[in-house]
């Protein structure tokens, strides 16, 4: 992982058209804004998994071949 | 009653006490905004979450205390306001809110509980919303061993 340290103000891109600002910074976490063209999905991270997880929990299950076995 | 067309037991009837709004639908599915809760003799502890709009859409799920006994909620205001919860304080497992562990269970690997993403339930108002956590203390994936499949022999 490329680890860089940017203060309050200061951007980083990435590519061409993605631009990461760093707003600001306090105890209750890192504010950013993100400017990149309308085509390109913005999702915190934690909503990308559960959305992925979301759909492998809807696939069919064989509900016979289950088993439950108490700890 | 009201029946309700589902996914794995053909036609049930429900009371609509059972029926639980979520006002924002659940990620991947967010057109679906209303879900039965089912417990299935024999099936338990595993309850389904039936969507009413669309009778192919079906989760199985657990009690999430039932997949970790010292699970701690962290529900963010926003969710909390949603459910019509107090949001200046966590809700009461089992209490006031039911909360519920959603389970993949895919081909060839092992059953998973989604431990990050909990499906928290206002059961008095009969409100729900699938509250994502914002700490990286639970896994998404948490593994459950007591959850097996018997292969045909």
């Amino acid at each position: 992982m490329l680890v860089l340290r940017r203060r309050p103000g200061e951007s980083l891109m990435i590519g061409d058209d993605v631009e990461i600002e760093f707003l600001e910074s306090n105890s209750q976490g890192v504010k950013i804004g993100i400017r990149a063209p309308r085509e390109i999905t913005i999702l915190r991270k934690e909503l990308q998994l559960t959305q992925m997880q979301n759909r492998a929990a809807s696939l069919d299950v064989d509900l016979q071949k289950l088993n439950w076995k108490a700890r | 009653m009201p029946l309700l067309a589902t996914k794995y037991f053909a036609t049930l009837p429900y009371e609509s006490s059972d029926c639980y709004q979520f006002p924002l639908g659940i990620p991947g599915f967010d057109d679906e905004k209303q879900f039965v809760l089912l417990n299935i003799p024999g099936k338990e502890p595993l309850v389904f979450l039936q969507s009413v709009a669309t009778p192919g859409l079906c989760f199985l799920a657990l009690p999430i205390l039932v997949v970790d006994p010292v699970y701690e909620l962290c529900v963010s205001t926003e969710d909390l306001r949603t459910l019509d919860l107090e949001p200046a304080r966590q809700p009461r497992l089992g209490g006031e809110a039911l909360v519920l562990a959603l389970l993949a269970i895919e081909t060839g690997q092992d059953a998973t509980a989604n431990l990050l993403a909990p499906i928290v339930i206002n059961v008095a108002k009969r409100r729900a919303v699938q509250a994502i956590r914002c700490d990286s203390v639970y896994s998404h994936r948490q593994s459950l061993p007591q959850l097996s499949r018997s292969e045909a022999c």
